[in-house]
């Protein structure tokens, strides 16, 4: 086991440590960190880190602890948190645990031992915050690294009162052999998947600087962590009776856009999306695949039960057309997480979430803000998740 | 009588016509082929390059098969190293036509004769069911060019030099054949030859079988035919070939330094970023084609192993000369769907 942020110490021995929802000390932390992520260098080099930044900077922090008040009980923090973090998105964990840490709890964050850059990027930012910070973060703070060790897994188990889960089912699942304290809960993130829908009527109506901006944004949403994210749209929905010409416009700006971004796919890529395109229309689920450049493959969906549920490579473009938002809603399950969307009026889209009834779908988001993290994530309501309730009746 | 004996040009002609025949004849006979032919919008090619190829792993996800299932004589598996399988149907046409062409392509550095064969390899790959894969139907397959087998490893795969200096003394001072896959002989023949002056100068080595292993410690196809030129074995050629495309082997020249394609078979060397064909002396990923695959869409195949063609019609034999350079690693994605793996 490798401490890759925090103090040495024994990570599961009792504390005398006690931090505050809304500690000032932990606020003074994450603003001070968040500028280092929102350092030129940085957001240069990392995109998503300055999205993280962003997330982090002060009015966000005020919003999220002025979220966790209650006016029916006083609010603390829900104690040890054991976060385990996805194999190989890079910042997803951070999310978490700031807001984790913001609600004053002592927290244990499992990092993948095939962290990327950014995720080191994000370590060395954190590390280097400390300098300055109030050794009580260091304390109560960990950031750690190991490889399959079921004893260590059990102990953090038994340690925490909140078990914070993210990765795919079978992570989820493995995971959650490991009992935990009867009063403590698990708080899961398992594999989803998203999509994209745009309105061939409203895209129409759309000037053209304003279609450029909806797909450089699902770009973004798409190519940022490969596609591979769980908010990664997999397919594109083009919405209307009739959507000629759409789906073609679509693709010459999207080419526009990769080839702007210099955005490339390597050999191993290129190869993987030949053999998840050839082997989707060899069963009939494609009716038409084209490969315009390597890193943009395109496929035309034959119809909504053949919609691909898994990752097809980065840069995938699978379309499919319906009628209406609401013709697709039987196609909606449980594991559908973020549904992006650019030329819908405000109606039609509360006319499709009211219509899921909940039973699929937990963000409806503009083309672009696929990724951006919030404070509800996956139905959660995180702030609320981190902390705990007293009643008090005088 | 040789199989290599086409120069480019006169091959291009052959295998263009052939092989677009054969775009029609599994279009037709193959449902899944002929949905991913119009799905890609195929109307014809111009050149063997211009001909749809399929990516080999395909074979491992797909039923691909252009004769009704009675008509299936053998079904072939290869369990490839990035896991899963790939299966292979034969008809009883396709079977008989891959085993007269491999015979054809080895007895062109053979000879008609069937020679006293020595296997690097241990007779046990044959008898236990579960393991018996690609390296058992290879051995298979080779054995039938020689004859008096002696296999040079015992049951457990160590080296059974009574075995070796037995069959040495026999046949020994005859022309005889030696096959084994390119690191058992290097692990093994090569080691014991050297520490025991084994005499292999009659002998003829024809080895396959990935380089990865050899690359770990650092020997090149070159020191692997100049360290068994030492202990005596002058005569060595490497051949590259794939369950997909049974019965097509690409066999190294007299002289070494290159493969070479059967008439019935050539390589296309593409850009990975443009899937353009390739001049020679730029190294991409490698295709295969081979007129052999009639019982399954297996005649253009992409595979994922990187190659470049360093000649064409200036080697000892016509045609393309090339080396295989190793494998693509496999894609890897980040994102939160990923599995972790060592979870617990």
């Amino acid at each position: 086991m490798r401490i890759r942020f925090g103090a040495d110490a024994d990570l599961t021995a009792p504390s005398n440590d006690r931090l505050n929802v809304g500690d000032p000390r932990v606020i003074d932390f994450l603003t001070r960190f968040a500028r280092r992520l929102l350092a030129p260098a940085v957001a240069r080099r990392h995109p998503e880190l300055g999205s993280l930044g962003f997330f982090l900077r002060p009015a966000e922090i005020k919003r999220a602890v002025a979220a966790m008040q209650r006016p029916d009980a006083l609010v603390f923090p829900r104690g040890n948190v054991f976060h385990v973090s996805p194999a190989n998105v890079d910042t997803i964990f951070v999310y978490s645990w700031a807001l984790s840490a913001l609600a004053g709890n002592h927290n244990v964050v499992r990092i993948s031992e095939r962290s990327t850059t950014a995720a080191d990027a994000v370590l060395d930012a954190l590390t280097a915050t400390l300098t300055d910070a109030d050794p009580i973060i260091s304390r109560t703070q960990h950031m750690i690294t190991y490889g399959r060790d079921d004893r260590l897994t059990a102990a953090l188990s038994t340690w925490c009162d909140l078990r914070v889960i993210w990765g795919g089912d079978v992570a989820v699942n493995t995971i959650r052999e490991h009992p935990l304290r009867p009063s403590a809960r698990d708080l899961t993130f398992p594999g989803r998947t998203s999509w994209a829908a745009l309105s061939a009527a409203g895209w129409r109506t759309a000037d053209p600087a304003a279609r450029r901006r909806a797909v450089a944004g699902l770009a973004n949403d798409t190519y940022w962590f490969d596609q591979a994210a769980c908010s990664s749209p997999l397919t594109v929905f083009l919405v209307g009776e009739s959507v000629d010409g759409v789906g073609d416009e679509f693709l010459t700006l999207l080419l526009d856009v990769v080839n702007e971004r210099g955005w490339q796919v390597d050999a191993a890529m290129a190869v993987e999306k030949r053999v998840n395109a050839y082997g989707l229309a060899a069963t009939g689920a494609f009716t038409t695949i084209a490969f315009p450049a390597n890193a943009v493959t395109a496929m035309s969906v034959r119809t909504l039960q053949d919609v691909p549920r898994r990752w097809l490579g980065t840069g995938s473009f699978p379309f499919a057309q319906v009628g209406s938002l609401l013709d697709l809603v039987p196609a909606i399950t449980r594991q559908d997480q973020t549904f992006s969307h650019f030329g819908f009026t405000p109606a039609e889209l509360q006319a499709f979430a009211t219509a899921l009834g909940g039973r699929g779908v937990d963000r409806i988001v503009p083309f672009g803000s696929a990724l951006t993290f919030s404070a509800i994530w996956d139905g959660y309501d995180l702030p609320r998740e981190f902390t705990r309730l007293t009643t008090l009746v005088p | 009588m040789s199989v290599f004996t086409l120069d480019q040009a006169a091959k291009e002609k052959v295998l263009l016509a052939e092989l677009s025949a054969l775009v029609e004849h599994h279009r037709t006979r193959c449902e899944p082929y002929a949905r991913i032919l119009t799905a890609l919008g195929y109307a014809g090619a111009g050149s063997v390059a211009e001909l749809p190829w399929l990516p080999v792993r395909l074979f491992k996800n797909l039923t691909l098969k252009s004769v009704p299932d009675d008509e299936v004589f053998k079904t072939l598996t290869s369990s490839g190293t990035t896991g899963g399988v790939s299966r292979i149907y034969l008809d009883k046409g396709a079977a008989a036509a891959q085993t007269r062409h491999l015979a054809a392509t080895v007895q062109s550095v053979l000879g008609p004769r069937r020679l006293p064969m020595l296997l690097v390899d241990s007779k046990a790959l044959l008898r236990d069911r579960r393991t018996f894969s690609a390296r058992g139907a290879g051995v298979l397959g080779m054995a039938t060019f020689g004859r008096d087998h002696a296999w040079a490893l015992d049951d457990d795969g160590n080296v059974a030099l009574d075995v070796i200096c037995g069959f040495l003394a026999a046949h020994g001072d005859e022309p005889f054949l030696i096959f084994g896959f390119t690191y058992l002989v290097w692990l093994h023949l090569y080691r014991v030859a050297r520490e025991h002056g084994l005499n292999l100068s009659n002998g003829l080595l024809i080895h396959s079988g990935g380089w990865k292993k050899l690359v770990d410690q650092a020997v090149s196809p070159a020191q692997f035919r100049a360290a068994l030129a030492e202990v005596g074995l002058a005569r060595t050629f490497n051949f590259y070939g794939m369950v997909e495309q049974i019965g097509t082997i690409f066999l190294e020249g007299p002289s070494g330094g290159s493969l070479y394609c059967p008439d019935f078979a050539d390589v296309v060397v593409r850009d990975p970023q443009t899937w353009a064909e390739l001049p020679p002396g730029e190294p991409g990923l490698l295709e295969v084609v081979s007129t052999l695959p009639t019982s399954y869409p297996g005649h253009v195949l992409l595979t994922e192993d990187l190659g470049v063609v360093h000649g064409i019609d200036d080697g000892a034999w016509p045609g393309k000369r090339f080396s295989v350079l190793g494998r693509l690693p496999r894609a890897e994605a980040r994102g939160c769907s990923d599995t972790y793996q060592e979870a617990a």
